[in-house]
């Protein structure tokens, strides 16, 4: 084992026992002389004490919260990732994704080397090639017909990204996110004049979400976890929080609310004016004419909400204040989704929160580096364009529209009329695969970046992310030295004094030594302990946000009519470790059973028993769900936190590639989605897809961790509940 | 005694009788054929107590004098295996630790072993060595996979808080190193052999009457 | 030692540990809980199999039951017959529970598993012999079982995957039994560092790897020997004692406003984790 080892410097290791240990698993038995062989360092980092591990800071790269994470190495690997507790986004902690971090690292499927097609196959091709076939290729190309596709973007990686369209005389950067919060990112610009305010979990009485899983996964789960905790500490000034969680599908932040409200798929809007209705006729002072026409009975009917519970509600907001209302991606999911979040938006300024728990987010100040945000609408114009043959070269960086766009936009057709497409991929993904040149990366742990994430706590930062380790394989690259290289071909002088990007960071960062707070310090000083912080702090203004109530006209149409042929709304769930797809490939995550059904390795289809026994469902059933633009067939499962108007799949599975963990797993729900659009904003909507579910008369025994007493106790105290007025929370430590 | 263990099932009436643990240890191993690599030599018997047990001698890249360095020249263990108080491997020392002296020891330059060494360093005429290779030495005490023997703990109780001399201290489980050119494991290092001195009582340091015995759970070696 | 005496005086080598003849001098690592905190996020499990070296058996393998999740977040209805759950799901965090007189210890034949000085509740690997005594033995159901030798299964480690090894943790192979450790690896470095400082742990110098992925700080662990310790101030303010089969604050006649217990409690089997139950607000 050990002869095989790899002898590269960095790698030039190994005490006693150590690696040997891990890497031939159970080895021997007894005590053996002169069988193995001892390999030491040739010349030793200072540094390293074999069999001890030292921590590196880096970012995350897994979603795009931006933890700040310590990488244990040891040996001249990379072992486990754990929290910096330095950041004020994730303080020291991490979700199951971020820790799968180095399954995505380690990943046996990634791309080692450039492959250039050649009919069916990828024909492996130098660096050197690869870029000069990228040059050639844009000879004779008008600027306007280059197009760049990526995910959410942000540090210097975008800098140097716009700087190449610039140089290309392009401005077609299209930042596509399957599953951003992007309506309600449009809904906070107009009410409160920022599209990502910082929500203040830790200063709520009550948190109202409609939909929104920020504990699973929205925006920055771990940031909001951290403050959800504060939030139910009994010892706050403000006392033990309350949430409540308004949902037609049960998340992870559903199950763990006090009330969980199953709402009729697509009236968040109808209760969210309901309840200011409510709180006016609870006293509250209502600017005039808002939400008069929403009584009490018209919304329970509409929501299906209980009156009861409207206005137990409203009390409770009326009562704890300061609260916090928040819109999540179930309320946004419509084609009036801009609608439904102004009107919740509404509910937080009539109920004074703005300015309390609503509050201006801090904002590094260096523009250029600020994130591009991706969203939904950039996929349907980008498909417009190609549809349409202008874009002759398309470049694809951290995107994979051909997994997650809906059939019916037929973009992997329209992606056949670009003459020349580039990807710059980790691993064989569907959209790789329909590249002509691929362009394989170095993983996040290998290389260098700056990240500024959207959502900021309470301090302005930007994120340094550094390599952990030497290379897995010398066939990769990072995508800033891509991107300078490719750079170098159109502006050589301007680039020429940078070798790669880890100088061009390290000047960038360096000629703004000052603004970032490293007044006085010896530049190699400086950098070496931004380095070793793993980010930046900056000082910034906190600015002011909108606190006047802006009663725009809300126009909410009536809930959706029974529809015979279509009976149920369909609904897909974001999952906590899939998300948008990316992260089927991690076994890790593959296996961690999904919170509320407990299922592993494979799509299902949530139902309400209620519905079930009418369709004649039980459990493990494979159900056809078909809708207008094709059907799709998964195991059901019978779950009651789901309204039995909808049912819901959950996101992320069913790949055709994308190697030996996802390919084949599950079925993919994107594919049967309706090309239908938010009216504001020209989003996808993603929850206006009408299905009917059918039996195909086979059924399967579903694999999942719970039990078969199917998660009851069965009357022991195992998982204990108490309501709190049993409960004294004052003297807890 | 088989209902004893079965019932009680703890191991401290095990550690009164080391010969018992030892063929317990063993039968689980063949029985379970824990694992598929089981040496030659692992079937056979072993001799379970030993100071003069000696393991087989072992051929190196390099006839490397223990008895020069640590006898001759009396340089401290810890000099070149200089992990052995702060981690639990002693380490092997780097090849840059042996050229950083014999670079300048000029009597010995030019023989046959030294020469072998700076052609690790500097790379071998006819290249079959790279510059800077590191030697491919052989493991002497070559524990089983799952016993994580910590060299730190015994260095920092014997060496320095009972500050006792580093040759003996190293010499508990090494032997008398400074007697041998290459190493050869002159201990049983078996775990009965451990046990026979986790049960004794230790000065706690120097100075102390207080004594304590070795952590005798088996999880301060195998986890 | 003979049959009759241990037939005799079972209670008292039950009891060895909790009932205080012998107790714990330097150490006893022990956990709290606080299910109110928890949101079942699943975080804590993945970073167990980050540290613990856990094989990830695939679709087939976990049907039968052979997933190696030490550490489980167990998921709980309520049974009370309305259409929705609408006082959330209830998640449970699952791992050993190091009891103190643990029913697995006493049913191995080959004392593969057994106590600690430091009140863990040891698996040697080893030593075991794979009778899966103890899994069955276990009320908690935290042991698992190698029914294949992962290292050498496809798909499972496959180079280079298996460079990501903690090399501080055994790679277990086929046949023998495993389960939480409370990350013994980390609970020995830092004991060994705490001597050689001629000290004993600090409060908060060693954590586990659940706990220290744990978004909402859900998990506390330390040393209920300590009286420093934020695990012990817990268990004392939620009057739960270790040594106890019923707790005196449980016999009061009036309910006692404190939220901690044990699993299970009443097996006795004194677990070293206490939980803290989940609130519900009543206003609502």
């Amino acid at each position: 084992m050990i002869d095989n080892f790899d002898r590269r410097d960095f790698l030039k290791v190994l005490g006693w026992g150590g690696a040997a240990v891990a890497l031939s698993g159970c080895g021997n038995t007894s005590v053996e002389d002169g069988r193995e062989i001892v390999t030491s360092y040739s010349e030793p980092a200072e540094y390293v004490i074999p069999s001890i591990g030292v921590y590196f800071n880096s970012t995350c790269a897994q979603c795009d919260a931006g933890c700040s994470i310590m990488g244990r190495v040891r040996e001249g690997r990379v072992l486990k990732l754990e929290g910096n507790p330095d950041s004020s986004i994730n303080r020291g902690k991490t979700c199951g994704l971020g820790q799968a971090g180095v399954q995505a690292h380690y990943n046996p499927d990634r791309i080692r080397e450039p492959l250039l097609r050649s009919g069916d196959k990828g024909e492996a091709i130098t660096w050197d090639k690869a870029l000069e076939l990228i040059n050639s290729k844009l000879a004779g190309v008008k600027g306007e017909e280059v197009a760049f596709l990526t995910g959410g973007t942000s540090g210097h990686i975008n800098v140097l990204l716009k700087n190449y369209l610039a140089a290309l005389g392009s401005s077609n950067h299209y930042a596509y996110d399957a599953v951003s919060p992007s309506v309600v990112r449009a809904a906070n610009k107009k009410a409160y004049g920022v599209e990502m305010p910082r929500l203040r979990l830790d200063k709520a009485k009550v948190v109202l979400s409609f939909g929104a899983d920020f504990l699973g996964a929205w925006v920055s789960p771990v940031h909001f976890s951290q403050q959800y905790a504060q939030f139910r500490k009994g010892t706050r000034p403000e006392g033990r929080g309350v949430l409540v969680q308004v949902e037609s599908k049960m998340t992870l932040t559903g199950a763990n609310a006090d009330r969980w409200l199953a709402i009729r798929p697509g009236t968040e809007g109808i209760l969210a004016l309901g309840l200011i209705h409510a709180l006016g006729a609870a006293g509250m002072k209502i600017p005039g004419g808002i939400a008069q026409d929403y009584s009490l009975e018209r919304v329970s009917k509409d929501t299906g909400i209980s009156a009861e519970q409207i206005t137990k509600l409203a009390a409770l907001l009326k009562e704890r204040t300061p609260s916090l209302v928040i819109a999540g991606s179930a309320a946004e999911g419509y084609a009036h989704g801009t609608q439904n979040a102004a009107a919740i938006a509404l509910l937080n300024q009539v109920l004074g929160n703005v300015g309390k728990t609503v509050q201006f987010p801090a904002v590094v100040p260096f523009p250029q580096v600020l994130p591009t945000v991706g969203n939904r609408y950039a996929l349907q114009a980008l498909n417009d364009e190609m549809a349409q043959g202008k874009v002759k070269v398309l470049f694809n960086y951290g995107a994979n529209p051909v997994y997650s766009a809906p059939a019916a936009m037929k973009l992997k057709e329209n992606l056949g009329k670009v003459p020349f497409k580039v990807a710059f991929a980790h691993y064989m993904d569907e959209t790789a695969l329909q590249a002509d040149l691929v362009l394989p990366l170095d993983s996040a742990l290998e290389d260098w970046a700056t990240s500024v994430p959207e959502y900021m706590a309470e301090e302005a930062q930007i994120n340094i992310q550094q390599p952990l380790m030497e290379k897995l394989y010398p066939g990769t690259r990072g995508m800033g030295d891509i991107l300078l290289a490719l750079l170098k071909q159109r502006r050589a002088d301007e680039y020429k004094g940078y070798e790669d990007f880890y100088s061009y960071l390290h000047s960038a960062v360096l000629q703004n030594k000052v603004a970032l707070g490293g007044t006085g310090k010896d530049d190699d000083a400086f950098w070496t302990a931004t380095l070793s912080k793993g980010l930046l702090k900056l000082p910034c203004d906190a600015g002011k946000i909108s606190d006047k109530i802006t009663p725009t006209a809300i126009a909410l149409p009536a809930p959706f009519a029974a529809d015979d042929a279509y009976p149920l709304q369909l609904i897909p769930a974001v999952s906590a470790s899939l998300r948008d797809g990316r992260h089927a490939n991690l076994p890790w995550l593959q296996e961690s059973p999904d919170p509320l059904t407990t299922i592993v390795w494979d799509s299902w289809v949530e139902i309400h028993p209620k519905t079930a026994a009418r369709l004649g469902i039980v459990e493990g059933d494979i159900v056809e769900v078909t809708a207008k633009n094709g059907s799709i067939k998964a195991q059901a499962y019978l779950f009651p936190g789901i309204h039995p108007d909808a049912v819901s799949v959950p996101l992320g599975n069913g790949h055709e590639a994308m190697g030996r963990y996802a390919k084949g797993v599950g079925v993919n729900v994107f594919n049967i989605l309706d090309a239908v659009f938010d009216k504001g904003t020209g989003e996808l909507a993603m929850h206006e897809t009408r299905v009917k579910v059918s039996k195909t008369g086979k059924r399967v025994v579903i694999v999942k961790d719970e039990g078969s007493a199917g998660g009851q106790q069965m009357g022991r105290k195992i998982a204990a509940r108490v309501t709190s007025d049993k409960v004294d929370l004052s003297g807890e430590v | 005694m088989y209902v004893g263990i079965v019932l009680v099932g703890g191991l401290n009436i095990l550690l009164g009788e080391p010969l018992t643990m030892v063929r317990f240890l063993r039968f689980s191993v063949l029985l379970v054929g824990l694992c598929t690599a089981v040496a030659g030599h692992a079937n056979t018997a072993q001799p379970i107590t030993t100071a003069d047990d000696l393991g087989p001698k072992v051929e190196q890249p390099i006839e490397f004098p223990h008895d020069r360095h640590a006898g001759d020249m009396q340089i401290n263990c810890m000099y070149c295996h200089t992990y052995a108080r702060r981690s639990i491997v002693s380490g092997i020392p780097p090849l840059q630790k042996c050229i950083g002296c014999h670079q300048s020891i000029e009597s010995v330059r030019e023989t046959p072993r030294i020469k072998k060494l700076f052609e690790y360093w500097e790379g071998s005429k006819d290249g079959t060595i790279a510059p800077k290779t590191p030697i491919p030495w052989k493991k002497v005490h070559d524990l089983p996979d799952f016993v994580r023997f910590n060299h730190e703990r015994h260095i920092q109780r014997f060496y320095f808080q009972q500050e006792k001399p580093v040759q003996e201290v190293c010499g508990y489980c090494h032997g008398d190193v400074k007697t041998m050119t290459v190493a050869r494991r002159s201990k049983s290092l078996s775990m009965g052999w451990c046990v026979s001195c986790h049960e004794k009582d230790h000065a706690v340091d120097a100075v102390s009457t207080k004594t304590t015995q070795g952590p005798n759970d088996c999880w301060q070696c195998h986890k | 030692m003979s049959v009759t005496n241990l037939l005799e005086n079972w209670s008292q080598f039950r009891h060895k540990h909790p009932v205080g003849d012998q107790p714990h001098e330097e150490y006893k690592w022990a956990m709290s809980i606080d299910l109110d905190a928890c949101t079942g996020c699943n975080a804590c499990s993945v970073a167990c199999y980050a540290e613990n070296n856990l094989p990830v058996v695939g679709k087939e393998k976990y049907s039968h039951g052979f997933a190696h999740h030490w550490i489980r977040v167990e998921r709980y209805w309520d049974a009370d017959g309305r259409d929705f759950p609408d006082q959330g799901a209830q998640f449970l965090p699952m791992m050993c529970q190091q009891c103190e007189a643990a029913p697995c210890e006493t049913v191995c034949p080959v004392g593969a598993t057994n106590h600690t000085a430091d009140g863990l509740n040891s698996q040697v690997y080893n030593r075991c012999i794979g009778s899966r005594y103890c899994e069955a033995n276990c009320p908690y159901k935290v042991r698992y079982f190698n029914w294949y030798d992962y290292p050498t299964t496809d798909n499972v480690w496959p180079e280079p995957m298996n460079q990501q090894l903690n090399p501080d943790v055994t790679v277990r192979g086929k046949g023998v039994m495993e389960k939480c450790t409370f990350c013994v690896q980390r609970l020995t470095a830092a004991k060994s560092n705490a001597r050689t400082e001629g000290r004993t742990v600090r409060d908060g110098e060693v954590q586990t790897a659940c706990q220290q992925a744990c978004p909402t700080n859900a998990i506390s662990f330390g040393n209920l020997v300590d009286p420093e310790a934020m695990v012990g101030k817990q268990w004392m303010q939620q009057q739960v004692q270790l040594d106890k089969d019923k707790q005196a604050k449980d016999a009061e006649e009036a309910a006692s406003k404190l939220r901690g217990y044990r699993i299970l409690e009443e097996l006795r089997a004194y677990p070293s984790v206490m939980y803290l139950e989940r609130v519900r607000e009543s206003a609502i």
